[in-house]
């Protein structure tokens, strides 16, 4: 690498470009997010600095022609299905990874058939299920239809983590425990999920945010009461606000704060990761 | 009075239709260190794990004090097994790896400290009772994991190629305790190793394993002076093989006729009879090395016919020891090593040809398997 100044430049050209690809947007977004309002529209040039689109959100500023963002309800909602779907999809995904520790008649077969469910386009997944629940009769619902969409589409991520995890698993310490007496069950609350926590923290992460901001499959499943997602779309159809942007940069911020909690939990956990790597070293 | 482990007539057959081990035979006494050898592959590492119950038995059966096991779980079996890479629990502290296994047997916290406190002071562990194992060194830990399996009192310790991760002089020293240890606990150890100098040196009975089936039971030192297979006396010691057919014996002493004329040696499988191949197995450390000065008539009295002349092909000194590689008259190669002193005659007088003779009873006349 060293003596070879053209690639390094390219490459860090391209790690240049490719972080400003992926922050460009939310720069222009934060920064239209401090326009004046109510007057102030979703493009440049600010007209003046201020805090105004925050206070709409919350419902601090006086009345205008601008109404306040239907949001308040969906945030919870999806919050709710998120939470829901993590606990959910990674429990699933867990077991999962667990029976494919072992080869079994047919698990090549199997796996393909749950990575699917990542594979498959969203809108169809979300409109099969809408199908289905209408032919069998059941309402849809962000909470019933919906829980299943997202669980579908998060179950394959949560279980790909864990299958890396238990890749690198060695069983030899499971067996010990069994040597010393302690059942299967035991052994696996009390030896085998400590050492696969930051694994499971990584496949928690996954489900919750993707369920967060899950679009093509909510749509046709949720039905009446809407999503987050839904939601925001849903204003786009009228006019777009900067209060939208205002909202955009208090989610990222939630989210980096879901990241925060996420190293913390996984700072905690690294000593016994770290503990598990040396003893790889020497299997 | 049940042994305190008995295989009979164990297989295993892997879902795939691979023969992991076949029709095993196996009595143990209490207290009896039984080391299994054989190259990798050959069913030892899957018969421990049979009888640890990580692995299913295909057929047969193991009995553990006349009690049959084949279906209890790993768990609720009377054995405990220590690990090559150590497999301790590396979320938990030197002693509370050690006192797992017993907390989950019910014992008061108070029992526990105990218990464990005297098996880490009998290895030497209280020092570092209270330390994360991952800052240890690699014979520390073996013997946390050695003090972690004994602490539950097990009737049988399995032993997964224990020292197999461990550099050479640290192998001798924990080694060493090892053997002391099984000889003061007086527990059933069965020890599986691919090193023929560790099952040599430790056990009291060596069971040498080739292709999933047993080759031979013996004691250490009649395993390594009278081999029962071809893959045995190639496997265990340095000796030469000879082959040949069988003509006449006296006593227990057997006639091979050979391409270097009749040779002598002890008959190890009385089912042999004239006309027989066979091979004459002669360890190395049963060869004298003589100059052609020598009388061949007085060598072969004394060696009663055991007297093959062969060609120096190298002979290295290193310190008192001498290594000989000799040709022999049709190409075969004899490799011998010994101290200096046994072949002053021939290696003084820088003898390029010599006599390789050697006592009859000291070479193992085996069918040629």
């Amino acid at each position: 690498m060293e003596n070879r100044p053209l690639l390094r430049s390219t490459l860090a050209i391209y790690t240049v470009l490719f972080i400003g690809f992926l922050y460009a947007p939310f720069v222009v977004l934060g920064i239209l997010s401090f326009q004046s309002g109510p007057e102030g529209g979703p493009q440049f040039p600010i007209i003046e600095w201020s805090t105004y689109w925050y206070r709409h959100i919350f419902g601090l500023t006086p009345p205008s022609r601008v109404a306040p963002l239907p949001i308040g309800e969906a945030l919870v909602r999806s919050m709710t299905l998120a939470f829901a779907t993590m606990v959910t999809s990674t429990v699933l995904g867990t077991m999962t990874a667990q029976a494919f520790r072992r080869r079994f008649k047919g698990s090549g077969f199997v796996f393909y058939l749950v990575v699917l469910g990542m594979i498959v386009p969203g809108v169809l997944v979300g409109l099969g299920i809408a199908l289905v629940a209408n032919t069998l009769g059941i309402p849809r619902a962000w909470w019933g239809t919906a829980f299943v969409a997202h669980v579908l589409y998060t179950f394959p991520f949560a279980f790909l983590v864990m299958l890396a995890i238990f890749n690198r698993f060695d069983k030899t310490v499971e067996e010990a425990a069994w040597s010393l007496g302690v059942p299967p069950m035991r052994t696996f609350r009390k030896v085998t999920f400590p050492l696969i926590f930051p694994g499971v923290l990584s496949s928690m992460l996954f489900a919750f945010t993707l369920s967060y901001d899950e679009f093509p499959r909510t749509l046709f499943a949720a039905g009446a009461d809407l999503t987050l997602p839904l939601a925001i779309y849903g204003t786009f159809a009228v006019e777009i606000h900067p209060n939208i942007f205002a909202f955009g940069v208090l989610t990222t911020l939630f989210s980096f704060s879901l990241l925060a909690v996420y190293g913390f939990l996984m700072a905690l956990s690294v000593r016994s990761a770290k503990k598990v790597a040396i003893q790889e070293e020497i299997a | 009075m049940a042994y305190d482990l008995e295989l009979i007539g164990v297989g295993k057959v892997y879902d795939n239709g691979t023969v992991a081990v076949r029709d095993f035979d196996l009595q143990v006494e209490k207290g009896e260190f039984i080391s299994f050898v054989g190259p990798s592959g050959c069913g030892k590492t899957t018969t421990l794990r049979m009888i640890a119950g990580f692995e299913s038995i295909t057929s047969g059966e193991v009995r553990i004090r006349g009690r049959r096991i084949n279906d209890l779980p790993a768990e609720q079996r009377p054995t405990s097994t220590i690990f090559q890479n150590y497999a301790l629990f590396p979320h938990m502290t030197v002693r509370q790896n050690i006192e797992y296994g017993l907390s989950v047997k019910g014992l008061s916290k108070a029992d526990r400290r105990q218990k464990a406190a005297g098996i880490m002071e009998k290895l030497e562990l209280l020092d570092v009772a209270d330390r994360r194992h991952d800052v240890l060194s690699g014979g520390q830990r073996q013997r946390i994991a050695l003090a972690r399996g004994l602490a539950v009192e097990p009737d049988i310790l399995l032993l997964d190629e224990p020292l197999g991760s461990l550099d050479a002089n640290l192998r001798k020293s924990i080694q060493n305790e090892l053997k002391l240890l099984q000889r003061n606990l007086g527990i059933t150890f069965i020890f599986v190793t691919h090193a023929q100098s560790e099952a040599l040196v430790l056990s009291d009975r060596v069971i040498v394993m080739n292709r999933g089936e047993v080759e031979q039971i013996s004691p250490p030192y009649e395993l390594y002076t009278r081999p029962k297979t071809r893959f045995v006396a190639q496997f265990i010691g340095r000796n030469t093989n000879i082959p040949g057919t069988l003509k006449g014996r006296d006593g227990d002493i057997a006639g091979v006729e050979t391409g270097y004329g009749a040779l002598r040696g002890f008959l190890n499988d009385s089912t042999l009879s004239d006309g027989d191949d066979v091979i004459a197995v002669v360890p190395s450390e049963a060869i004298d090395v003589y100059p052609l000065t020598a009388s061949r008539d007085e060598l072969i009295a004394q060696y009663q016919g055991n007297v093959v002349e062969g060609l120096v092909r190298t002979a290295d000194v290193v310190g008192h020891t001498v290594f000989y590689v000799i040709e022999l008259s049709d190409g075969r190669e004899v490799n011998i090593e010994s101290h200096i002193e046994k072949y002053r005659d021939a290696f003084e007088t820088g003898a390029e040809r010599v006599y390789v003779t050697w006592l009859p009873n000291e070479a193992t006349v085996i069918g040629k398997g």
